[in-house]
């Protein structure tokens, strides 16, 4: 490579073309969203030979209208992150922003169903429904993602109701629910959590509908698939091991590239080379481990 | 600019028509972007940024640093995963050929993210800095400025580069609309001499079967 290794900042960068502290980003920098997909739409992103597979994904109309105010940043994954806010968002923003405006602002009419739901919903001391009267509210994706799932009532009852809200139907298998059923929902949410924020929400439809389906069908049945749909979920989570392997052996080769960088400008002896190297030394480890595990 | 065929980016699918990534698709630039955060700052800095963009597309060094800087606004010579996220939509619009669909999608963040100054407004200068990211050709680049540049300063601020995003969208959409019709006119082309042909070919035989018959 004929150019010149950039230089590792150990101290904050050279001063920005722009004076950050009158920049507006500084406050408030650009953000963009994450599609929401609708539940068990989308597929992981497996290696095809195409670069664009096509993929259908259920978008609500509206999302990308750009409104003044910039969205509202997702940070939904690193919480922590000491950065302020470029960022793009992830997909669920279409729900947010639609669910702050219905909400928010109340523009919406009075009549509008889905301000029952949503004060119905707010006025229930217990969000932990059974699965057949209930359905997680694919327009909450964004905060999800951010570890918080809400329930609401199931939106197709309410299409389906002349402007009504079908509260006595849920009410009916809300008194015919127990206890104990609720306390196994509320473990089986647990164990479905516990494999990732991410993937559980967005596998559970296919379990929804047929939920939906044979309403009829007893708690007990659903209680007696509960260790299997956890198991599942927490399979689906997962990334499929072609992609990982690829991303592991891209990263080896960036990060190879960068130890060179790293010897280079700052010495071998210091810690952000020992670190890196100690770090590609892991990955290294990881892989060669994997690799065994698939000959044997 | 081209992504590397193969790498782990030109996996992943940018919506068409939003030129959003999926949940799904961020979930994995999420495990990709920590396995490069070699020192769990949850942050690149410019030596891994630079090998990363250098590794999984061919923009030269100073375009790289365009790029970082256009990103590290702060000045903090680091990229969280917002911008990471950011940077990976544009490439992968840019390797759609979305550029135009995707300025119109994000027109207020790209806005901030053109206007370094931090004034609200853009001068052609940034608009050409960052021609190789979003391919605002010359000419468009001229128009830009005649027809839009309302207030007369040679500078855009927010609402008129709106403008701008509408109507190259809609240009976007009706040069589609005429390659679609140009590929449809010749097959309609093909057909009819498909038909032309077919009858003439018949004429012929039944000129040839009146001659034997005359025979």
């Amino acid at each position: 490579m004929e150019e010149k290794p950039f230089k590792v900042r150990t101290l904050p960068g050279p001063p920005h073309p722009v004076s950050p502290q009158t920049h507006p980003r500084s406050t408030l920098g650009p953000s963009l969203a994450i599609l929401s997909l609708s539940p068990g739409s989308g597929q992981l992103p497996t290696i095809t030979a195409s670069p664009s597979p096509p993929r259908q994904l259920s978008l609500g109309p509206g999302w990308a209208q750009d409104t003044p105010p910039p969205p509202q940043p997702a940070l939904p994954f690193l919480p922590n992150s000491p950065r302020p806010l470029a960022s793009l968002g992830v997909c669920g923003l279409q729900a947010l922003a639609k669910s702050s405006g219905h909400r928010g602002s109340g523009k919406s009419s009075p009549h509008d169903t889905r301000n029952l739901w949503t004060t119905a919903t707010q006025s229930q001391p217990k969000l932990n429904v059974p699965l057949p009267t209930v359905r997680e509210d694919s327009e909450l994706e964004g905060s999800s993602v951010g570890g918080k799932t809400r329930w609401s009532y199931n939106q197709k009852a309410g299409h389906d109701s002349d402007g009504g809200w079908e509260e006595s139907d849920d009410g009916e298998d809300k008194d015919s629910f127990k206890p104990e059923e609720l306390d196994e929902h509320a473990l089986m949410e647990l164990e479905m959590r516990r494999g990732s924020s991410l993937g559980g929400p967005l596998e559970e439809d296919d379990s929804k509908t047929d939920d939906e389906k044979s309403s009829s069908v007893s708690s007990l049945n659903i209680s007696k698939h509960t260790p299997h749909r956890a198991y599942w979920v927490e399979q689906q989570s997962r990334l499929p091991l072609p992609l990982t392997e690829l991303m592991e052996n891209e990263a080896l080769e960036i990060l190879t590239k960068a130890l060179r960088s790293y010897r280079s400008e700052i010495g071998r002896d210091h810690f952000l080379t020992k670190q890196l190297q100690r770090y590609i030394e892991g990955l290294k480890r990881r892989r060669n481990k994997r690799l065994q595990v698939m000959v044997i | 600019m081209k992504l590397k065929q193969g790498s782990f980016l030109w996996y992943l699918y940018l919506d068409k028509l939003y030129c959003l990534l999926s949940v799904r698709n961020v979930k994995a630039l999420v495990e990709y972007f920590h396995l490069l955060d070699v020192h769990r700052k949850k942050t690149l800095n410019d030596v891994l940024f630079y090998h990363f963009l250098h590794h999984v597309t061919d923009l030269k060094r100073n375009q790289i640093t365009i790029v970082f800087n256009m990103l590290d606004w702060n000045a903090v010579g680091e990229i969280g995963f917002d911008q990471f996220y950011m940077l990976v939509c544009i490439l992968l619009a840019q390797e759609n050929h979305l550029e135009e669909q995707f300025i119109f999608r994000h027109s207020r963040p790209i806005f901030e993210l053109l206007d370094l100054d931090g004034e609200l407004k853009i001068g052609p200068s940034n608009f050409h800095m960052y021609n190789f990211l979003f391919k605002i050709k010359k000419q468009q680049l001229r128009d830009l400025y005649h027809d839009f540049d309302i207030t007369g300063d040679c500078r855009l601020n927010y609402k008129e580069f709106k403008l701008f995003t509408i109507f190259s969208m809609n240009k976007y959409q009706e040069s589609q609309k005429a390659v679609k019709e140009e590929k449809a006119v010749p097959e309609k082309k093909v057909s009819q001499v498909n038909v032309s042909q077919r009858q003439s070919l018949l004429g012929i035989n039944h000129f040839e079967s009146i001659s034997n018959y005359n025979c």
